[in-house]
C-alpha cells in the first residue's frame, strides 16, 4: 500500500511540529518515514497510519529529530566556513595578491605619515560598528518577513544571509580593535607594528567583503549545488 | 545500533563502502541494506545515519541528487571523486584495525617465551 499525497502532507506537518524548520531536511525525513511506513504496512496491513508513524518516530530516540537538525546545522556551518576559506585563498594568488599588497602599503603609508592616524583607526571602528548594527537589524527584518510568508526555509540560505552579523566572532574583532586604539601611541612608534596592523586591517576588510558581498552574490549557485531540490522548488 | 560504541567509528566507512558498491542510495535504503547483509544483527539507527550522511556531504565526499518518486521527493547520495579515493583509504584502515584486533583478541601462540 502506497501513501497518498494527503498523507505525505501530513508527514511534512509532522516534521514541522517536531521542530524541523528547514525544507531540505523535512523532505528527507518525510521520504524516510514514508518508506518505513509503507514497508511496515506490507507486514502489518491492519495498523493505522498514526500508529505506524509513532512507532517509526520512536526509532529516532528520545530527542526525536533534534539531533539530526543540530548535526545538519553543524555540517552546513562547516561547509560555509570552507566557502569563506576558498575565497580568502584567492587573495593570496595572482592577480588578487597585487591588490592585497597595494592596499596594505596604502594603509601603512596613511598610518605612517598622517598625524591623524589615531583618528583614522577610530573612524574605521565606528563605521564598522555601525555597519554591523545595520546588518544585524537587516537580518532581523528578513527573518521577521520570512516568518509571515510560507516561503520554504533553507538552512544554508539562512546562514549566508542572516547569521553573519549575529556571529559572536564580531565581538572578538571589536575587542582587538579597541585594544589597538587604546595602545595606539605605543604601537605607532614602531614600523613593524604599523605594518602588521595595516596588513590585519586589509585582511579584515577582505574577509568582510567575502562575507557580505561575494558569497551572498553567489548564493543562488551555492544553494543549487547544496540542494538539488532548490531548483525544482523555485522554477 | 547493536553495541554502538564499537560500531560507531566505522559507520562512515560502512556508508562509503555501500555507496561504492551500489552507486547511489537513499537513507532508508542504506539502513535496510545493512540489516539485510548482517541478517538483522546490525541496525543503523536513523539518528546516527543522517548526521553521518550530512557530514560526509559537507566534507565533499558525497554528492546529492533529487528524484521524484511516487508523490514525494527522494534524496540520493553518491560518492564524489574524492569520496571514491577516500573510501579506498578508509577501507584499508578498517581492515588493518580488524586484523590488529584479531591478533589482540586471539593471539597466536608464540614460539618464544
Amino acid at each position: 500500500m502506497k501513501l497518498t499525497t494527503q498523507q505525505i502532507d501530513q508527514l511534512y506537518l509532522f516534521t514541522r511540529q517536531h521542530y524541523v524548520e528547514y525544507y531540505d531536511l523535512q523532505t528527507e525525513l518525510v521520504d524516510h518515514l514514508a518508506n518505513a511506513i509503507e514497508s511496515e504496512w506490507q507486514q502489518n496491513p491492519k495498523l493505522t497510519f498514526d500508529e505506524v508513524l509513532n512507532e517509526e518516530f520512536k526509532k529516532f530516540g528520545v530527542f526525536g529529530f533534534v539531533d539530526v537538525v543540530q548535526k545538519r546545522q553543524a555540517a552546513l556551518g562547516k561547509k560555509y566556513n570552507r566557502l569563506i576559506f576558498q575565497h580568502f585563498k584567492t587573495f593570496f594568488k595572482v592577480p588578487k595578491i597585487l591588490f592585497l599588497i597595494v592596499m596594505t602599503f596604502t594603509v601603512f603609508l596613511i598610518f605612517k605619515t598622517s598625524i591623524y592616524s589615531d583618528y583614522f583607526l577610530r573612524a574605521i571602528t565606528v563605521i564598522y560598528f555601525g555597519f554591523i548594527c545595520y546588518k544585524f537589524y537587516e537580518s532581523k527584518k528578513i527573518k521577521k518577513a520570512q516568518k509571515n510568508t510560507n516561503k520554504k526555509k533553507w538552512l544554508l540560505e539562512e546562514i549566508i544571509n542572516q547569521n553573519v552579523a549575529s556571529s559572536p566572532a564580531f565581538i572578538g574583532i571589536f575587542h582587538i580593535l579597541m585594544q589597538i586604539i587604546l595602545y595606539a601611541e605605543k604601537y605607532f612608534l614602531n614600523d613593524y607594528w604599523i605594518f602588521s596592523i595595516s596588513f590585519l586591517i586589509v585582511l579584515f576588510g577582505i574577509l568582510n567583503y567575502i562575507l557580505f558581498k561575494i558569497i551572498p552574490s553567489k548564493a543562488q549557485t551555492y544553494l543549487e549545488q547544496t540542494y538539488p531540490e532548490y531548483k525544482l522548488e523555485n522554477l | 545500533m547493536k553495541n554502538s560504541q564499537l560500531y560507531k567509528g566505522s559507520l562512515n566507512t560502512i556508508i562509503m563502502k555501500l555507496l561504492e558498491e551500489n552507486g547511489k542510495m537513499y537513507g532508508y535504503e542504506i539502513t535496510q541494506k545493512v540489516k539485510l547483509i548482517t541478517q538483522g544483527e546490525l541496525n543503523i539507527t536513523e539518528g546516527a545515519l543522517y548526521p553521518a550522511l550530512h557530514k560526509l556531504e559537507a566534507e565533499g565526499l558525497l554528492d546529492v541528487e533529487i528524484e521524484k518518486v511516487d508523490n514525494r521527493m527522494r534524496k540520493y547520495y553518491k560518492l564524489t571523486e574524492t569520496g571514491h579515493k577516500e573510501t579506498v583509504n578508509r577501507l584499508s584502515e578498517l581492515e588493518d584495525f580488524i586484523r590488529n584486533m584479531q591478533s589482540l583478541v586471539n593471539p597466536k601462540p608464540s614460539l618464544e617465551f
